[in-house]
């Protein structure tokens, strides 16, 4: 069994701990080094603002030469993430890199949120109202944001 | 890691000469010391900046990366012609998964001409 990666995730954890970036927590399951449980807040003045958004990682012993698989847990409105929670972003496909650590990925996600890239449309309906009908948009967001307070997820 | 404040040209510490001596009588006598004996300490590095860590290991250039038991020789330290370093055995190990790119800057991987 290779500890490479878990040497590694460890280490994102300290640094974690250490510079926790604004808006963001996470921490392994307790049983299990692999797979991580995150919050992401939505950021202030934006339609995400006071959402809480769970999500959980898994990481395989390929790491950090490999993405891990990430997916909110909290039922999400967004023009790049699926219903069932994936996330298509690039940096977690072909454009991942093994500089990347959890805060990295976490800071990114947290972007995308009020960056939504058009051009890959996860959730048609999201992706229409985005570039169509923003305050619809941003109506139904702030209903997930509502969601998200009471979602036993 | 140990951080030595010293220079590093002076390896015995140069005692200042007598505060008490004023501008005004500069008599610059020679100290008469003799040196008995000193305490070398060394140390050495990749080149890299001090406490820089390998982006893909995240540990010391100094350090091992995992899988490696010691550092030095054992564990090298390479550069691309990008001028990104890293352990030779992380860069080994992203470029065996078929990706031929610097993870910093994902330029063509090459190995720098002196690494």
């Amino acid at each position: 069994m290779s500890t490479s990666a878990r040497r590694r995730l460890l280490r994102d954890f300290r640094r974690l701990q250490n510079d926790p970036p604004s808006g963001i927590t996470g921490a392994p399951l307790d049983s299990n080094i692999m797979v991580w449980q995150a919050v992401i807040f939505g950021p202030d003045e934006t339609a995400w603002e006071g959402g809480t958004f769970k999500l959980t990682l898994e990481f395989s012993e390929d790491y950090p030469n490999k993405a891990p698989s990430v997916r909110f847990l909290t039922k999400m409105f967004h023009p790049n993430i699926y219903n069932d929670g994936q996330i298509c972003l690039d940096i977690l496909q072909n454009q991942w890199s093994p500089i990347y650590d959890i805060s990295a990925i976490l800071t990114s996600i947290q972007s995308l949120l009020c960056d939504p890239n058009p051009s890959s449309p996860a959730n048609s309906e999201a992706s229409r109202l985005f570039s169509e009908n923003r305050r619809e948009y941003n109506r139904r967001v702030r209903e997930i944001v509502e969601q998200s307070w009471v979602d036993e997820s | 890691m140990p951080t030595t404040k010293r220079d590093r040209g002076s390896p015995v510490p140069t005692s200042s000469t007598k505060p008490t001596s004023d501008s005004s009588s500069s008599t610059k006598k020679p100290l008469k010391v003799k040196v008995k004996s000193f305490h070398g300490i060394a140390r050495w590095s990749w080149g890299t900046p001090a406490d820089d860590v390998c982006g893909i290991c995240q540990s010391p250039f100094e350090g091992c990366a995992p899988g490696v038991k010691f550092p030095g020789d054992d564990c090298p330290v390479v550069w691309g012609a990008c001028k990104h370093a890293y352990h030779l055995a992380c860069i080994s190990q992203w470029l065996a998964g078929g990706k031929n790119s610097c993870p910093i800057c994902r330029a063509d991987w090459n190995f720098a001409d002196d690494s």
